[in-house]
């Protein structure tokens, strides 16, 4: 019955299914040809590879001079990138909870102010990030940029964790207090455990979205030792001197196999978020 | 129930404090900043009074007799330069001399100095009068006062004769330190480039929002719709690719579609075409890249929201509508769209802002050129506050720009505020008294 209830099934589908085809032909091509170029050389006047060769990912184990190690890099983004989630995740679950279950004065304000915030563009406050940052000693420093990072996802972080609260069903919590669980216990024991998915989509996003991130460390933590991958990327393609495709892609398929991988495992979990809210 | 309050307060905390801090300081700063000429060259801290040369230079036209004064050399008697006697080895009674009696005189001109000093009991010789005067030599000029009150006593002291009036230009002339101002504002409203970033953020956001986020995204929603479940599946992830994809590889990939060694030129070189940078080669090229670049990622929000609308229109209006032999356009036409209003509204409303305020695909691909044809206002402020060629960078004048979308910002996320009606959002927990 799957395949049957599909509406209009006494249409053809195939004019469809290649107009959709030649429209996605770019995006394709370009995602093909990212992981092709990285193994591959061919002529400077050629379409199709002709040799096979893995010099383009020698910037794993030879450091190019005037650039810091591509480990090194990939450690301060996998820093970053886990510690602003485990913020986004710890505070907003938090905070989430008590929008949805608890009265605390000034809910209603807190609410509207969470949901303002939620859609304001928050990459025009990065003039004043920048110049905060600078006068309390927190430019280029990982530090600086977590937190940032982490309170720009935060407000997107909330709203979701609310809406699910709001679907757990009060009897949980009516119950456990009643055989005498702190509500804080209640909160530990009965309801996260039932807003997993909540948890595991926020996770997945602020992961994929610091992983991701460029503007951000690029203004307020460009320094060579606290570096990230997509400044470390986009130095690279700024640098007309030795400009090579094949090592830019490879670096880029090295940036991005975490992320394909995350995506491709648990891609159902992040329909929530990217159907109703992230920006851009 | 104080307990579960209390809770609520602890458990809210970190959330208000880190929004607090880096989301609403940040709004607030920002307008203060913009009335400020804050920039590379004044620094972000308070600055300090220096008569340097080029304050000099400019003060010329305005207060010349004050200009002649301060290139004059002084002579004062301080305790610096009595030490710097001691240190010359001399007779001790020079100094001792010196110290005693003409401690804290100023003298505006090398000869009268010397006339003081060849009168001393010692009676130095000549050598040893130009070498002691040399002690006492000062300048105001390069000298640095962190007060306006430390720079008007220490004219004062070298025995400038000026009015207050002269004073107070002086210090502002000398301020290296930002100051108040309304400028920014006045010259975002006066200047023609202010005019021509405008009209590319409008064009920009105009033409993403209508061709991609909406219209592309519907037509996307709609042709999945119609597709058996596998091809839907897979033809949705490769338009979500764009979204998940790091934007700096994103980009660069188009980079190597567009570039004169890229994907187009080798392509057209097969033709007989000579091969060059399409990003760049002309303004509309450049134009059609950025609204491409853009609107492929901003495709997917709109197909994912269309594409769960359409989920919830019951099946049983389609199946009704082709037994009363409806083309499929006509079921678009009745069915689909007028039951997606309320989404494409979201979408629009929510978009907008979106694209006001997003440049990291312009900076990346175009860098707003070539010239500055796709410079939009985001990425305006971004260069004149954070990065431009010039190097001074001009914080002020982009928190302005800046503010003029925060400003935006807020206004049109009070509009969803009512749009997305709060209320319902808003009700008071079960539990509670």
């Amino acid at each position: 019955m799957a395949e049957k209830s599909q509406p209009s099934a006494n249409y053809r589908t195939w004019p469809v299914v290649l107009a959709l085809a030649i429209v996605s032909l770019p995006l394709v091509l370009m995602y093909a040809y990212l992981f092709i170029d990285t193994i591959t050389d061919k002529q400077p006047a050629a379409l199709m590879p002709d040799t096979l060769t893995l010099r383009h990912w020698t910037f794993l184990w030879q450091t190019p001079p005037g650039r810091p190690n591509i480990w090194l890099v990939t450690l301060n983004t996998l820093i970053f990138t886990a510690s602003t989630t485990a913020v986004v995740l710890l505070v907003s679950s938090m905070a989430g909870y008590v929008l949805s279950r608890l009265n605390v004065p000034a809910r209603g304000f807190f609410l509207a102010g969470v949901m303002v915030l939620h859609a304001f563009p928050s990459v025009t406050l990065i003039i004043a990030i920048f110049i905060v940052l600078q006068m309390v000693g927190l430019y280029n420093s990982l530090i600086g940029v977590i937190l940032v990072k982490a309170a720009i996802d935060l407000p997107l972080g909330i709203w979701l964790m609310k809406g699910f609260y709001d679907s757990v069903p009060w009897e949980i919590e009516m119950a456990g207090v009643v055989d005498g669980a702190s509500r804080f216990r209640v909160w530990r024991s009965l309801v996260l455990p039932q807003v997993r998915p909540a948890i595991m989509a926020l996770a997945l996003f602020s992961f994929l979205s610091g992983w991701g991130e460029f503007i951000l460390p690029q203004v307020l933590a460009p320094g060579g030792q606290v570096q990230v991958l997509s400044v470390y990327l986009s130095g690279l393609i700024a640098d007309d001197n030795n400009f090579d495709f094949g090592t830019f892609k490879a670096v880029g398929v090295f940036y991005v196999i975490p992320v394909l991988l995350l995506y491709g495992f648990f891609h159902k979990y992040l329909m929530n978020i990217y159907g109703g809210g992230s920006k851009g | 129930m104080r307990s579960s309050r209390t809770l609520g307060l602890i458990m809210i905390a970190p959330a208000a404090i880190m929004i607090v801090l880096f989301f609403l300081m940040p709004v607030v700063l920002t307008a203060v900043f913009s009335f400020t000429n804050m920039t590379t060259a004044t620094g972000i801290s308070g600055g300090a009074y220096q008569i340097a040369p080029n304050s000099l230079i400019a003060l010329k036209d305005e207060m010349p007799e004050v200009v002649q004064q301060l290139t004059e050399p002084r002579y004062a008697i301080d305790e610096e330069g009595i030490k710097g006697v001691e240190g010359l080895a001399l007779g001790p009674g020079i100094a001792t001399e010196l110290r005693e009696k003409h401690l804290g005189e100023v003298f505006s001109s090398r000869r009268e100095a010397e006339r003081m000093i060849k009168d001393l009991n010692d009676r130095p010789s000549t050598r040893d009068v130009k070498q002691i005067s040399e002690q006492f030599n000062r300048s105001v000029a390069n000298l640095r006062f962190s007060s306006k009150e430390d720079l008007f006593a220490s004219l004062d002291k070298f025995g400038f004769k000026m009015t207050s009036e002269q004073k107070e230009g002086l210090a502002s002339a000398t301020y290296t330190g930002w100051s108040w101002t309304t400028e920014n504002f006045s010259r975002i409203a006066s200047s023609p480039d202010m005019a021509q970033i405008l009209f590319n953020t409008l064009l920009y956001v105009a033409l993403v929002l209508v061709l991609f986020n909406t219209s592309y995204a519907m037509l996307l929603a709609i042709w999945t719709h119609y597709m058996p479940n596998t091809q839907a599946t897979i033809f949705r992830s490769v338009w979500l690719l764009p979204r998940i994809t790091p934007v700096v590889i994103y980009v660069l990939m188009w980079k190597w579609l567009a570039w004169d060694t890229g994907f187009i030129s080798t392509f057209m070189g097969k033709f007989g075409y000579s091969p060059k940078n399409y990003l760049l080669d002309n303004a509309y090229n450049a134009w059609l890249f950025v609204v491409l670049i853009n609107g492929f990622i901003g495709a997917s929000m709109g197909m994912l929201v269309f594409s769960s609308a359409l989920k919830a229109i019951p099946k049983s209006q389609f199946f009704a509508s082709e037994v009363d032999g409806a083309s499929r356009w006509q079921q678009i036409r009745y069915i689909i769209l007028p039951q997606m209003r309320w989404p494409i509204l979201f979408v629009t409303c929510y978009q907008t802002l979106s694209l006001l305020a997003s440049f990291n695909e312009i900076l990346l691909s175009t860098r707003g050129g070539p010239g500055k044809a796709t410079e939009v206002w985001s990425l305006a402020a971004y260069h004149t506050a954070l990065n431009n060629y010039a190097g001074n960078l001009e914080y002020g004048l982009g928190a302005a720009m800046a503010l003029v979308l925060v400003i935006i910002g807020i206004i049109l996320s009070l509009a969803y505020l009512r749009v997305f009606n709060y209320a319902t959002l808003v009700a008071r927990p079960l539990i509670e008294d």
